[in-house]
């Protein structure tokens, strides 16, 4: 946990919390029991929770507040949860989005331009 | 697609030089932009981009005083089909 701010100009040093321990696309990391799922990620130093279902470019944290649905990633299996407002807990399993055939538009003539 | 511009409409990915280049090239309305571009019609609802995609399609097609902004579809938020009815 590299990214995370353990001594704070303002705030102080980071009290210790619980740690719990969960998956990322079949890849163990630790997070604080009670923070967001992506600010777990985040402290991992995971950026990118999925791609754009068609074009397959990154995307994370946008709004970080549940509006924008930027960071939805599957969770326990459930499609479309927000990693902003999702609490982590101790041996979820995340996995981030993927692209999808768009086969209406691979049919069309004038599919890539 | 390729970074063009800013991303205005990131669910639907479409960049501020896209809806500029219809809204200019079609002289439209906000709703025929949005139908045009798919600006505003993705996961989110466009309820990240809805006031941007308004603002340019007045930029370039003055709002006629009947005409009242991008409305908002229901389901107003992504709800999935097995809360709405339990799926045996």
């Amino acid at each position: 946990m590299t990214e995370r701010i353990i001594n704070h100009p303002v705030l102080g040093v980071l009290p210790s919390m619980e740690k719990v321990s969960f998956t990322f696309d079949d890849q163990e990391y630790e997070g604080y029991k009670g923070e967001s799922l992506a600010a777990a990620l985040l402290a991992n130093g995971i950026r990118t929770l999925r791609v754009h279902e068609e074009s397959g470019l990154p995307r994370g944290i946008y709004c970080n507040i549940g509006h924008c649905f930027e960071c939805r990633v599957n969770v326990n299996g459930l499609e479309g949860e927000r990693a902003c407002i999702t609490p982590v807990s101790d041996g979820i399993v995340v996995k981030s989005g993927t692209t999808l055939p768009t086969t209406v538009r691979d049919w069309r003539k004038n599919n890539g331009k | 697609m390729q970074y063009k511009s800013m991303i205005v409409c990131r669910c639907e990915e479409v960049s501020y030089d896209e809806l500029v280049e219809v809204a200019s090239a079609n002289n439209c309305s906000a709703r025929e932009l949005k139908l045009r571009t798919r600006a505003g019609m993705g996961y989110c609802g466009g309820r990240t981009c809805r006031t941007m995609v308004d603002q340019i399609a007045h930029k370039h097609h003055p709002r006629p005083d009947c005409e009242i902004s991008l409305k908002y579809q229901a389901p107003i938020r992504p709800v999935r089909f097995a809360d709405l009815g339990e799926v045996k």
